[in-house]
């Protein structure tokens, strides 16, 4: 075939453009780290790692979420063993009181420290966050969970007013969380306790007075019952927080593998890369070699 | 004396060939420059048996062209212009959106994790402004994508505008080339260089849009579309035109003499078939979708807060949420003035801790909403699908674009081989008809001392 000298460079040109594009291109991949540049790329690899990267920011958050019920749980549980603590002194108390040998004035002095335990319990019970939010009353956390009614007879004084209602938090796909807790039952130890202080405080009070004792006998069934009541709550937590670490385990295994996926989706073969890089360098200076010599070739010359 | 006459005629057919290598050899470089020749025929002999002949003629000047093969090149050049043209808007939508932090679905990501974090204590303040703030940069991540393509809408057709004028001056310009190539070839000009001249027009004009060319006898090149439309005929140019119609959609028209005729925006082929079919086939059903989303996202966020119930103050219950974004005349906001007591996490009736509705808004997430690119999707998979689709388009367009790059490299190649100088063939010619205008030079110095000596015996 007849061959213009025109072909001759247009063969060169284009052959050094390819080379160079390709070499463009290797190069960006070798120092981006990145096998996709644009998702034409790998239209299909590219869908996959954007869901991946869906599921990674779902996956985070849902990692964030565990850490903070965590620390909002462990606070509920400082705060309930704080009432049982309360609780466990009073009974002591109690369990003094309901001894006979006791004077009136004794049983007058043991209830001026139940007062103390009483009203500690209910100020723990009606906890405020930060803002101002009562943190044991379920979701009706606009009001206190337990109010006091210095009308009533004593008794009935104290009323729990919050909901049984949960904070559910999302910790994992279709996993919830209660992040609050709350302490109705709690009322029926105040009004028992209320109950003994009134007897206690009764002029002449002594425990052999059957009355009396059947009071006292009642706070202290009633501290039991309180104490449990706030135990069992708090090993809920602690089952809770077991339940969290695991969670927050297989979350991290889901995290690692999507990111593993992601590496293999999204990373440069660096060796391929630099064999290829170095096939079309090679390619290029061929294609410069070939050119200096051709091109110079001409019959003109020897004319 | 006829010895003579031959070697004159030998030594002026030499220096016509010596021309037409020189011209050849001048335009080595020239783009869409056809190389010529002579063509030499020998004068026959007169009466009687003595005469071996007259010497020879310089019968034609040799235009050495192929129309087969500058079809074929015009013909590769409008499939080349429609991908090549495509492929910069293309690539700049895929950076865009492909982007993983400039991405639509980063930013539904973000505001879906923001409502995620206030799961953990739906009262607090902080939270939730993280909710508004977070709803705030996925309304720009609409906006910013949104922006992109609105003004590539604006450029691509500012380029079909400016086409225009450079294809009627093509139009015209092959209309006038017409007009002198048949009026030359009628005075016995060489019109090789007008041809050239043409020729490149049509090239020009080739990428451009799709033609077709009938080849006349009086040398004229008369032009239309594949479309059937008429573009040049003889002398006469047609004009096009872009306007826009009643409904603010783009019309491409061409008007010749008094007939006026409506284009295809797409089978128009070429650069302008390209811009047409991206507007048409991509674009378009792209901010559609991106609007389908948005629009989506915005009514059904509203929708749920409506449907729940806010904080309230102590001893003043809550109300129904108020509407949270904005989306009117394509672009996302959240609503004015709006506060964290505005948002209704609760479920309607619910206390005032309670994040039922937050549970509700959280699932819009895994929700189907209609986006007509790509039918019924996930509003969280929604972006990542309308990617996916435009890398596919785009790796099509690039393979397509390679293909008729190709094929085009192939059919100038051809053109070349044949139509192409080379400077060897030219050296050749050169030295070779160098010699010939030698060898006749000596002839008539032959022919000379045969004259003398007959005189010298007249001596």
């Amino acid at each position: 075939m007849r061959v213009a000298t025109g072909q001759y460079q247009q063969l060169i040109n284009s052959s050094l453009q390819q080379n160079q594009d390709r070499i463009n291109q290797l190069t960006l991949q070798l120092a981006s780290g990145s096998r996709i540049q644009l998702p034409s790329d790998d239209p299909i690899g590219n869908v996959r790692i954007s869901r991946l990267n869906r599921e990674q920011a779902m996956v985070s958050q849902y990692k964030d979420n565990i850490a903070t019920v965590k620390v909002r749980l462990l606070k509920n549980e400082n705060y309930l063993s704080s009432m049982v603590t309360d609780m466990g002194q009073a009974r002591d108390l109690l369990v003094w009181a309901s001894d006979g040998s006791n004077t009136t004035d004794d049983l007058k002095s043991m209830s001026q420290s139940l007062v103390a335990m009483r009203d500690s319990v209910l100020y723990t019970a009606n906890m405020k966050d930060q803002e101002g939010r009562y943190m044991f009353s379920g979701t009706a956390t606009d009001q206190p969970a337990i109010q006091y009614d210095p009308n009533a007879a004593s008794g009935s004084r104290y009323t729990y007013i919050g909901n049984t209602d949960s904070q559910v938090v999302v910790v994992g796909n279709g996993i919830t969380q209660a992040a609050n807790v709350d302490v109705k039952g709690v009322q029926d130890w105040l009004n028992k306790i209320d109950q003994v202080i009134t007897a206690l405080n009764v002029p002449g009070a002594t425990a052999n007075d059957p009355a009396t004792h059947a009071v006292i006998a009642a706070g202290l069934d009633g501290t039991d019952d309180g104490m449990d009541l706030l135990s069992n709550k708090i090993a809920i937590f602690g089952g809770a927080q077991n339940i969290l670490t695991t969670l927050d385990n297989n979350l991290s295994n889901v995290s690692l593998s999507n990111n593993s996926a992601l590496n293999d989706l999204q990373q440069t073969d660096v060796a391929a890369a630099s064999i290829d890089l170095s096939g079309y360098q090679l390619a290029m200076q061929a294609t410069y070699k070939a050119y200096a010599k051709v091109g110079n070739l001409s019959l003109f010359d020897v004319l | 004396m006829s010895i003579i006459s031959n070697a004159l005629s030998g030594s002026i057919a030499a220096q016509a060939a010596l021309g037409a290598a020189s011209q050849n050899i001048a335009n080595l470089q020239t783009p869409g420059y056809t190389r010529q020749g002579v063509l030499l025929t020998s004068l026959g002999a007169g009466v009687g048996v003595r005469s071996a002949g007259n010497g020879v003629q310089v019968s034609a000047l040799l235009r050495f062209a192929d129309d087969y093969k500058t079809q074929q090149m015009w013909r590769a050049a409008s499939d080349l212009g429609a991908r090549t043209q495509t492929q910069p808007y293309l690539t700049q939508l895929e950076r865009v959106m492909g982007d993983n932090s400039s991405s639509i679905s980063n930013g539904i990501d973000g505001f879906f994790t923001a409502l995620n974090a206030a799961a953990v204590d739906p009262t607090s303040t902080p939270l939730r402004q993280q909710i508004i703030t977070s709803a705030d940069a996925m309304a720009q991540h609409f906006n910013s994508i949104s922006n992109v393509m609105n003004n590539q809408l604006l450029s691509v057709r500012q380029q079909r505008d400016a086409i225009m004028p450079q294809a009627n001056t093509a139009l015209a310009g092959i209309a006038a080339l017409n007009q002198t190539i048949s009026s030359s070839i009628a005075a016995g000009t060489n019109v090789s260089a007008l041809i050239d001249a043409r020729d490149q027009l049509i090239d020009g004009l080739a990428s451009q849009m799709s033609i077709s060319i009938t080849d006349q006898a009086d040398g004229s090149r008369n032009i239309s579309l594949k479309t059937g439309q008429p573009l040049v005929i003889g002398s006469i140019p047609a004009t096009m035109s872009s306007n826009m119609s009643s409904t603010g959609e783009p019309v491409l028209s061409v008007k010749f003499a008094n007939a006026s005729f409506t284009l295809d925006k797409v089978a128009v082929g070429g650069q302008l078939g390209g811009l047409g079919d991206f507007e048409q086939n991509t674009l378009q059903p792209l901010i559609q979708s991106v609007a389908d989303l948005a629009q989506s996202l915005t009514t059904k966020v509203n929708a749920q807060l409506q449907a729940g119930q806010t904080i309230g103050t102590p001893g003043v219950p809550g109300t129904p949420g108020k509407p949270l974004l904005v989306y009117a005349n394509g672009k996302m906001s959240i609503a004015d003035n709006y506060t964290t007591a505005d948002l209704a996490l609760a479920n309607s009736g619910g206390a005032a801790g309670d994040s039922g509705n937050l549970q509700k808004l959280i699932d819009i997430k895994n929700q189907s909403t209609n986006v007509s690119w790509v039918g019924s999707v996930l509003i969280g998979d929604a972006d990542t699908q309308l990617v996916g689709k435009l890398g596919i388009n785009s790796q099509q367009n690039q393979a397509l674009q390679k293909t008729a790059s190709t094929v085009r490299d192939q059919a100038v190649n051809d053109w070349k081989a044949t139509s192409g100088v080379n400077k060897d063939e030219e050296a050749m010619n050169l030295v070779e008809f160098q010699n010939m205008y030698q060898a006749n030079m000596k002839v008539i110095s032959v022919a000379n001392s045969l004259f003398d000596a007959t005189l010298q015996m007249m001596g």
